[in-house]
């Protein structure tokens, strides 16, 4: 079984973000890693290459972003990882990074495809299901148990209903929800061959692949600020009669 | 001059902070409130990544990483738990270096690599009652006998001593010559006549077992002596002091970024008067100053890295001066970050449940691994007085 993972490299949550001048964009502290969920993601890869034998790669597409992404995975203990690089996925359409990550998972052939759910910059969770309509298969999201055999995926996601379990033929894609595996820490010989690595490059002209038309940013806009937290002393009972006074007659909600 | 790191010695740092932010800091607050106990759980995990082997060759299965590479390393370490970088590096570096440099093939194969695999400790024993800076002053003597030698005396303030599986004892070979008549030995658990004495309560730096070794009538095999000649201990010695002392420095660097770290959270929230107290002045003036003084510190640490390793190239000279000076320093300038800190949290400084208390007890058990700075400022100012030592830059 070939297993292809989409890594996408974002913004560490630590990393300080704000509204730039004119409010146009963000200015973002450089602090880049592997998305939390795409995380998983090479987890559940690992986890099928170690116990089916499965071989696994790794491939993350942006403008000039993505190397620290691959090199995470690569230090996780994935073999092999690529880079699509193009100015044009700069603020991309999720449908041009879509398109892109495709035409390399053609290129490169795959049995299943792991995504993270969404990534923790734009939470926008697209481009995984956009890739499998792109290639015409199926597509699981959000999945939290996973087994494999050679022809058919086995899947479980937890819903608000209940626990759905899928069978799913193979080639598909699925997405990676918290709770699937705990991403395994890199050891340090991970680490040094992941600093050592050489990754390929890829353009979209390299792919054949033309950009969707870009998606405008009109503006940013900071969260408002919170109000201050007012605390109610005094006993149970006091306390409730005197938040009841306070909704209705301060806040005016009730 | 290049001051940045490469793009894998930043990949590193990156990976191994993360690693550090995921085992280690959530257990730092357990292993400070249980100093009895040696967090051997994460020890086992955290040692089962290979870090441990950073510094060595691929042929004993390290990583033959760069010296700055591994000053990386220890200081992500200490910004989590200094003890527990004291624990690892005493494994890494001072408990192995003397097995794996001289040691025959049977020790390197089953005490030395289990060490940097962290199944075995190894330790390095030099304090004694009467001598820490002073090591000539070393009573701990070993005598040739037939087939060997037989040690005696006993070692304090041993840094996971009382739970080694083998020890390298510095010792009196001949008591004539001072510094010039000590060498190096191996001591493993289980010989006759070896044990460990009293446990040292320590008020910081928890983690490790810190304590006493006692050798009474102990009998070593020719082979335990680490050494090529009778007599060049402290030469052999003086050759990882300065990583020791650099080492030491980059642990600094990590206790005091944390510290500030969590000062700059608490600055940006405590209010006083209606303003957050980071709007006063002479809070500010604090920050201004810790920042400026680990900029120093993180150069002076970065730059002897380096010139270890030029000189292991055959490219540069000892940076004997710029170890000593790096270590006092960082570690001088760590003290004084761990002290601001506590008073940026007022009174909250001195509580259990904030860090800063804790950073504050860590920091002061660097001052003295390396040389004590009365006797590195003795020491400097010598060397320039005699005309023997001045600036390389």
């Amino acid at each position: 079984m070939k297993v292809a993972v989409l890594a996408k490299e974002v913004p560490d949550l630590e990393a300080q973000v704000k509204v730039a001048a004119g409010g146009a964009s963000l200015d973002v502290e450089k602090r880049k890693v592997l998305n939390f969920f795409d995380e998983i993601a090479v987890e559940a890869a690992l986890k099928l290459k170690e116990s089916a034998g499965a071989e696994a790669y790794a491939v993350a597409a942006g403008a000039g972003t993505g190397i620290d992404a691959l090199r995470r995975a690569l230090a996780m203990g994935i073999p092999g990882a690529f880079q699509i690089d193009d100015p044009a996925l700069a603020e991309a359409n999720p449908l041009t990074v879509a398109r892109a990550l495709a035409a390399f998972l053609q290129k490169e052939g795959f049995d299943l495809i792991i995504a993270g759910k969404q990534a923790t910059d734009d939470e926008a969770g697209l481009v995984g299901p956009m890739v499998a309509e792109l290639l015409d298969i199926p597509c699981v999201v959000g999945v939290t148990g996973l087994e494999a055999s050679d022809s058919v995926v086995t899947v479980t996601r937890h819903t608000d209903m209940g626990v759905e379990k899928y069978e799913v033929p193979l080639p598909a894609l699925v997405t990676a929800e918290k709770g699937l595996f705990e991403p395994r820490v890199p050891a340090v010989t991970g680490v040094m061959k992941a600093m050592k690595a050489k990754i390929d490059k890829y353009s979209l002209a390299d792919l054949g692949v033309e950009a969707a038309p870009a998606v405008k940013v009109l503006g940013y806009q900071p969260p408002a600020k919170r109000a201050a937290i007012k605390m109610i002393p005094g006993e149970p009972a006091e306390a409730a009669a005197e938040l009841v006074r306070l909704l209705r007659d301060e806040a005016k909600a009730l | 001059m290049d001051f940045t790191l490469t793009e894998e010695q930043e990949f590193f740092r990156q990976t191994i902070a993360d690693t550090v932010d995921r085992m280690i800091m959530p257990k730092v607050e357990y292993i400070d409130e249980h100093p009895d106990e040696f967090p051997w759980d994460l020890w086992k995990e955290f040692t089962g990544l290979g870090y441990l082997g950073l510094r060595y060759p691929e042929e004993v299965g390290g990583m033959e990483a760069d010296t700055t590479t591994c000053m990386l390393f220890y200081q992500e370490l200490a910004r989590a738990s200094a003890g527990f970088s004291m624990a690892v590096t005493m494994n890494m570096l001072m408990g192995t270096y003397f097995l794996h440099r001289f040691g025959s093939e049977d020790i390197v194969q089953r005490l030395m690599i289990p060490a940097i695999r962290g199944e075995k400790i190894g330790v390095i024993c030099f304090t004694e009652d009467q001598s820490g800076s002073d090591v000539g002053a070393t009573r701990t003597s070993a005598t040739k006998v037939d087939g060997g030698w037989v040690i005696n005396g006993v070692k304090n303030w041993i840094t996971d001593g009382p739970i080694c599986d083998f020890c390298t004892v510095i010792c009196q070979t001949d008591p004539s010559k001072g510094a010039r008549g000590l060498d190096f030995f191996l001591i493993e658990k289980g010989m006759e006549g070896f044990s460990h004495g009293q446990i040292l309560h320590k008020m910081g730096a928890q983690g490790p077992i810190t304590g006493e070794l006692i050798f009474d009538n102990v009998f070593v095999p020719e082979d335990h002596f680490l050494g090529d000649e009778v007599g060049r201990g402290v030469q052999h010695l003086t050759d990882i002091l300065n990583e020791v002392r650099c080492m030491t420095a980059a642990q600094a660097v990590g206790i005091a970024t944390t510290a500030m770290k969590d000062a700059l959270e608490y600055a940006r929230a405590r209010k006083a008067f209606g303003h957050i107290i980071g709007d006063y002045q002479l809070i500010r003036e604090k920050f201004a100053r810790i920042a400026m003084n680990m900029e120093a510190a993180k150069l002076m640490v970065f730059r002897t890295a380096w010139m270890i390793d030029e000189e292991k190239a055959g490219r540069g000279p000892n940076p004997r001066e710029e170890a000593f000076l790096t270590k006092m320093f960082a570690t001088e300038m760590c003290m004084e970050c761990v002290d601001e800190v506590m008073r940026i949290y007022g009174g909250n400084g001195f509580a259990r449940e904030y860090g800063p208390q804790r950073y504050f007890r860590d920091a002061r058990f660097l001052l003295y691994g390396g040389g004590t700075h009365e006797i590195i400022k003795d020491f400097i100012g010598g060397q320039m007085i005699k005309g023997r030592w001045q600036s390389r830059l």
